[in-house]
């Protein structure tokens, strides 16, 4: 067989049924193998889409993502996702045809050097040599994807290779390995010792406990250790919803009784996560008087931005049981609930038009069990990490690291496919659907029912606040009050849609659009002076949150 | 200060490129390097040459996920001055 159908059988043999991608001459022996395959193919329009569709799938599903690209403008499409996947820790492979090796190095046309491109944007990439290597190396490449910490992984197929014949015998299944992930807990004691001794311990929660599958392990961790809790933005919805120590997001935008226990605490117990900027504010001033356990698979997260007292390494699923110790702090339980209750969200918004926290705790409240919200990045991206509460980290995607507009039309695309029981809705800004609003198209020919909330300030709302807040209200560039009808754009791609301006149509305008079988837009337009609260300013140290009043 | 690493590698297209970057990426300046296949040519003996402010760990961590990486050896930085 030749090499390009030998790449859809790999991918077969890993369990691949989906793919999203876009073809173009260095690739057409791949597409012209995937004719007559049973890989079922979705055909983005952008690559980027595809790519961040690939990234919607991993995300929502747990397993590997795939999209395909042609050499040049094609795999230069992909970059700002992998650059997604990278920061997010998301397991992708991205397969890119090359032209021929041939004429590698003489600026060919649609030749670039991708390989080189990918350096700072994936966990690893290939450029593969020899039609005989390609099978080794795309099983590399999926086992470096989702081992140890995930990540993107490109590999690049010359098309010579793709035409190249090669006597292949499928095996009957490939026989994976479960990879065990070495583990320490040289270090467990020294945990449980720091536990025991804490007054205030707070368990500081990252995406990398559900990555690692222990859901189940930190339930038991906090029901056996009783402390309170806050996530990161990729760690909604890990705490379990009757948890009552849980206190929500921490950080920028966190609320202010996550953000001020933290600064209280004595201990800090970090699992998964890495201390990003935008968690830690000032970092000099960050949970001053807490000492460190840190818990993760990436051994360059530990002592990166903050010193730990105790470090563990691994399997998260094998640490958390071996670092519970018993935790007395009713006191400091007590503290917590109390500032959780002074700080609570309030909801009474003057006035008739539509309050986007309070229209999105509907939403919340409204959806079907087990909803997949896709976000896109801004304002109303918070207002999601706010309002609405998830029942697993799985159900809330939102690009945290790289914060990429463009993300949640995609990203829902490929969340449906993954999922296609669930409900999938993206939850979109007037600014971020545009980026990549072309995917419309995708949702059109596949029928697929997303719902797209499209939450409408006329503006690039979060540059807007901080120029409101930091730039002496100079609106450079930030006003798109000349924005597109919505409702028929999307009519365009024959998908219903609905716009609504007043808080009274909130409720009557959600149960049209889950009543709806198919795809469905919602076009809610707010205030455009409404802004996020509470807000750490830059510099500043996580206590000194501005809120509204304030400001 | 100098930090002299000696790694092993495998000896595959972009490997060199691979830790030069990541040693820009995460503030460190070059400072030398040297570099020979070993007998089977299928690995490549590297020794570089770092000078930088920051914790040489942060750097050493980062170079340990290179997936081409096979061994990495911070030799001390009295040495590196010695060789420099
Ligand atoms: C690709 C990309 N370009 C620019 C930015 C910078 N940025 C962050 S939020 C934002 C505004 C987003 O506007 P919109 O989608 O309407 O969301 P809103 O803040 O108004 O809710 C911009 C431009 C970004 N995050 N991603
Ligand atoms: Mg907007």
């Amino acid at each position: 067989m030749k090499g390009a159908e030998l790449v859809l059988q790999v991918l077969q043999q890993h369990g691949v049924e989906t793919i999203f991608g876009y073809p173009g001459g260095a690739i057409m022996p791949i597409y012209d193998a995937l004719y007559q395959s049973t890989v079922k193919h979705y055909l983005c329009r952008h690559e980027q889409g595809g790519a961040f569709s690939a990234i919607g799938f991993a995300r929502a599903s747990g397993k590997v993502g795939v999209c395909m690209a042609t050499s040049g403008p094609g795999a230069t499409n992909l970059i700002t996702s992998l650059a997604d996947a990278m920061l997010d820790s998301v397991p992708v492979v991205a397969i890119t045809g090359q032209v021929p090796q041939a004429v590698m190095g003489s600026d060919a046309f649609q030749e670039i050097d991708v390989l080189g491109l990918s350096l700072a944007v994936t966990k690893h990439s290939f450029m593969v040599r020899s039609v005989e290597e390609l099978e080794a190396t795309l099983n590399q490449a999926f086992a470096i994807a989702k081992s140890g910490r995930p990540g993107p992984v490109l590999v690049d197929i010359p098309k010579d290779v793709q035409l190249a014949e090669i006597d292949y015998q499928p095996l009957a299944s490939h026989t994976q390995k479960a990879v065990s992930v070495p583990t320490s807990l040289a270090n467990a004691a020294k945990a449980r010792a720091l536990i025991a001794a804490a007054k205030k311990p707070m368990a500081y929660i990252g995406g990398g406990v559900h990555m690692a599958g222990a859901m189940p392990q930190l339930q038991q961790f906090l029901a056996d250790n009783p402390m309170p809790s806050v996530t990161t933005l990729k760690a909604m919805g890990s705490v379990a919803k009757d948890n009552t120590h849980y206190m929500g997001m921490l950080g920028m935008h966190g609320t202010q009784a996550a953000n001020l226990a933290v600064q209280q605490c004595d201990l800090l117990i970090c699992l998964g996560a890495r201390f990003d900027d935008r968690v830690t504010g000032n970092l000099q001033k960050f949970a001053p008087h807490a000492k460190v356990i840190h818990v993760d698979i990436d051994p360059a997260e530990i002592n990166k931005v903050r010193f730990a007292d105790a470090a563990l390494l691994g399997d998260m699923k094998q640490i958390l049981p071996a670092i519970s110790a018993s935790t007395n702090c009713d006191e400091w339980l007590a503290h917590c609930a109390t500032l959780k209750q002074q700080h609570g969200w309030r909801y009474d918004h003057p006035g008739e038009r539509i309050y986007a926290p309070l229209m999105l705790k509907q939403l919340s409240e409204r959806m079907p069990d087990n909803s997949v919200v896709c976000c896109d990045v801004g304002q109303h991206q918070m207002w999601v990490a706010q309002h609405m509460r998830f029942s697993s980290p799985r159900n809330h995607l939102s690009s945290g690291g790289l914060g990429t507009m463009g993300f949640g039309l995609p990203a829902a695309i490929g969340a449906k496919l993954a999922r296609p029981q669930d409900t999938v809705i993206t939850v979109s800004g007037d600014g971020s659907f545009m980026m990549n609003v072309q995917e419309l198209a995708t949702i059109k020919r596949f029928r697929l029912p997303v719902k797209i909330v499209i939450v409408d300030n006329q503006r690039l709302g979060m540059v807007k606040q901080w120029q409101q807040l930091f730039f002496n209200e100079r609106y450079s560039e930030t006003d798109l009050s000349d924005n597109p009808d919505f409702v028929a754009l999307a009519a365009a791609f024959a998908i219903p849609g609905h716009c609504i301006t007043r808080k009274d149509e909130v409720e009557g305008a959600l149960e049209a659009m889950f009543t709806w079988p198919g795809p469905y837009l919602l076009h809610v337009c707010i205030d455009d002076k409404d802004n996020v609260w509470p807000l750490v300013p830059p510099g500043a140290a996580n206590e000194d949150m501005m809120t509204e009043a304030k400001a | 200060m100098n930090h002299v690493l000696n790694i092993t590698a495998n000896n595959t297209p972009a490997v060199v490129e691979r830790l030069l970057q990541v040693t820009r990426y995460r503030g460190y300046e070059l400072a030398g390097l040297q570099l020979a296949p070993r007998a089977d040519s299928r690995s490549l003996n590297i020794t570089l040459t770092v000078s930088g402010d920051k914790p040489i760990h942060l750097l050493t961590s980062q170079l340990h996920k290179l997936y081409d990486i096979q061994q990495l050896e911070l030799v001390s930085a009295e040495l590196a001055v010695l060789s420099a």
